[in-house]
């Protein structure tokens, strides 16, 4: 009896299947990692613990770890709104390096003090987001161009705009490589620990050990506001109907062109908001490599998390987990950290693949059929 | 430098055959891309493919110490990828955006992993001693001043670029498979209606593309250099995408936006010296796609339009024509 209920309120409830969907893929690619490992490292065991245990074994790495975990957050809202809709906007990355781009000129050059340059430079951030996601959302609603190969294309430009101006206005002439000089104090994202006296002794030590700043309150306040965007909001609810279903939606009296493009634009402003944490929070100048692909890493959390905002930070955490245990890895081990970007694909396609789990349910099924010797209970 | 040079160097020959040459990795995967995309299936994984099979093609032909295995394998695993995105897509039901975001973001990820594992260097496979397919060099052609240096000496890949073309031109628009499978592209469900399947045909389309696509990735590893670097194709697989929709999605004119491409990145790399910054020459072609994208819609749009009216018109005097009857 307990099994029959158990196999179909896993058949009934999508949540309940959604979560054994994920949790399956991301067993079964840790598992790839591990064999993988023991295939090549000299010292497999050791390697693996350094991959799973590695982020809080020291604070600096802790630091790392919730870092990393914020510019993921921040780009997953971005790549869950749009995903919502069934927008294929691949256009975080661009989004990214011009929202640091834009942060950090503020920070560097505009003497104003602290309380006031740093929300100039977050909402000069945001704004050009908005823009950089507004035009592929125009070009999308209005003209119905391919949304994919549109960003795709605006992402090129936003690297390409950011490498010009960073290599003739922003880059001091002495420097030997491509950054901007350091941020002044007034342009970097001050500590998440408040100033308190008490905290003062826990305040130092963080401070001194990790670059987590107020972008993890920025982080957790944007998950809030997406998740009422979303659910609490007319214009969630019209972005939702939107991805199941454009026609109905149409039809029930939704401007679809509108909300489109302005899903699009809303999803800018997050990852310009990502590359303003890069830039201001962890780097403190600009470096010709901002983004290093985060911009589909963004995907990978919003997926995991099925484009529900509210799971983005959990998903987040974990991927933010992979990525610093596997940097630590790297640098304690004979394996290199390009392995988890293995697992991280292997995860995405588990998840996305709708087919496998009824495959697996029925061979699951099928093999219990086989093996019934006896009845298990007189109702089945 | 000033403009007229310039101006005299990119009419050179050794300029126009630079612009072949660098062409040539996005002609190939551009084919390919067209090929699935007219199948309605797109194919984001061809950036994956091009970095796999340059991978294996490098790596196999410096183990067996022969060009043409090492090409075959190169083949073989590009096809492989492919078929792989295939399979995920059409008979697990990934979105085949997403499979193809992760194919890519496994292909960087395992070829930077094994080059490692093989040469303990992450950058490069200079260790490796691998193979070059040699470059053609074609009789008395070759000894003609001025066309002699345009047209001879390209690597092998070069001139299989522009015979698939035609090839691709010939199979899409004069066999039946490639008829059936621009069916397949336009209205599955019209298709599958006469019979025609509908998954079979987006597979092959698809095999087909991650063949193309390796062809492009080896040129880039065998004959363009001839070591494999992290990373090399560098963003060639999205750029052919963009070539297939700058190019109207017809053979002819994906040879066109892809060689189109090609000359701006020559032509960056020539201008470097004068005061253009090479940023603005490498952001003209993408920019350009876009404006495609748009010139392409609202043409279809027109279209749409103009066929509506002309309906609408028909259905009226038809039914003037009934109650002039009637009456």
């Amino acid at each position: 009896m307990n099994r029959v209920r158990f196999r179909s309120s896993i058949q009934d409830s999508p949540f309940l299947r959604d979560l054994l969907r994920v949790i399956v893929a991301i067993l079964a690619a840790l598992a790839i990692g591990f064999i993988v490992t023991l295939l090549v490292s000299d010292d497999p065991i050791a390697a693996y613990k350094a991959f799973l245990f590695g982020p809080v074994s020291r604070l600096n790495r802790f630091g790392d770890w919730i870092e990393e975990a914020i510019s993921l957050t921040l780009i997953g809202l971005a790549v869950a709104i749009v995903f919502k809709a069934e927008q294929f906007s691949l256009g975080a990355e661009g989004q990214l390096v011009l929202g640091a781009l834009v942060a950090g000129t503020i920070a560097l050059f505009v003497p104003l003090p602290v309380y006031l340059r740093l929300p100039l430079a977050l909402i000069g951030a945001m704004t050009i987001g908005f823009i950089w996601g507004l035009i592929p959302g125009y070009l999308k609603a209005y003209l119905s161009a391919n949304e994919i190969v549109s960003t795709l294309m605006l992402n090129v430009i936003a690297i390409k705009l950011y490498e010009y101006f960073l290599t003739y206005y922003i880059k001091p002439p002495t420097a030997g490589f491509t950054s901007s000089a350091a941020f002044p104090v007034e342009g970097r994202l001050p500590g998440f620990i408040p100033p308190l006296p008490f905290l003062e002794n826990i305040r130092l030590l963080f401070n001194q050990q990790t670059d987590i700043s107020i972008a993890l309150y920025i982080a957790i306040f944007a998950t809030i506001v997406v998740y009422f965007l979303m659910y609490r909001m007319p214009f969630g609810y019209e972005l939702r109907m939107i991805g199941i279903n454009i026609k109905f939606a149409h039809y029930g009296g939704i401007n679809t062109k509108l909300v489109i493009m302005l899903v699009m634009a809303v999803s800018g402003v997050l990852a310009a908001l990502a590359g303003a944490h890069l830039a201001l929070g962890i780097h403190h100048k600009l470096l010709l490599n901002v983004s290093l692909g985060l911009g589909f890493e963004g995907i990978v959390v919003s997926l995991m998390a099925r484009n529900n905002p509210a799971l983005v930070p959990l998903t987040s955490l974990f991927y933010g987990y992979l990525r610093a245990g596997a940097d630590i890895m790297e640098r304690n081990s004979d394996m290199s950290r390009e392995m988890v970007l293995v697992i991280q694909g292997i995860i995405i396609i588990l998840i996305t693949a709708q087919g496998i789990l009824p495959i697996v349910q029925k061979q699951i099924s099928a093999f219990r059929d086989d093996n019934r010797v006896a009845p298990i209970g007189g109702s089945e | 430098m000033p403009p007229e040079i310039v101006l005299r160097s990119i009419l050179s020959a050794s300029f126009i055959a630079s612009v072949l040459r660098i062409s040539t990795p996005i002609i190939l995967p551009a084919l390919g891309g067209l090929i699935s995309d007219l199948a309605g299936v797109i194919n984001i994984a061809l950036e994956g493919g091009m970095l796999v099979s340059a991978f294996t093609g490098v790596v196999v032909s410096a183990y067996t110490r022969n060009v043409w295995i090492g090409l075959l394998a190169g083949l073989a695993a590009g096809i492989l990828v492919s078929l792989l995105l295939g399979y995920f897509h059409l008979y697990l039901k990934a979105d085949i955006i997403l499979a193809g975001v992760a194919i890519n973001i496994m292909a960087s990820g395992a070829t930077i992993f094994l080059l490692y594992v093989l040469t303990g260097d992450k950058g490069s496979s200079s260790t490796l001693l691998s193979g070059q397919v040699p470059n053609v060099n074609i009789p008395l052609v070759e000894n003609v001043p001025w066309i002699g240096v345009v047209l001879s000496g390209h690597p092998l890949f070069t001139y299989l670029a522009f015979l698939l073309t035609w090839v691709v031109w010939v199979f899409l628009y004069r066999t039946r498979l490639g008829t059936h499978l621009r069916a397949v592209g336009e209205n599955p469900d019209a298709a599958a209606s006469v019979g025609i399947n509908v998954l079979h045909t987006r597979f092959l389309a698809i095999g087909l593309s991650g063949f193309l696509a390796a062809l492009g990735g080896l040129d880039l590893s065998m004959a363009y250099l001839t070591l494999f670097q992290r990373e090399m194709t560098a963003g060639r697989g999205f750029i052919a995408l963009a070539a297939v929709f700058l190019g109207g999605r017809t053979p002819g004119g994906t040879l066109l936006a892809a060689l189109l491409f090609g000359f701006f990145d020559a032509l960056a790399t020539q201008i470097g010296s004068l005061k253009i910054p090479p940023q603005f020459v490498q952001m003209i072609p993408y920019a350009a796609t876009i404006i495609s994208l748009v010139v392409y819609s609202l043409r279809r749009q027109a279209l749409a339009n103009q066929r509506a009216r002309r309906f609408r018109e028909q259905h009226l005097s038809e039914l003037a024509a009934q109650q002039g009857t009637n009456d």
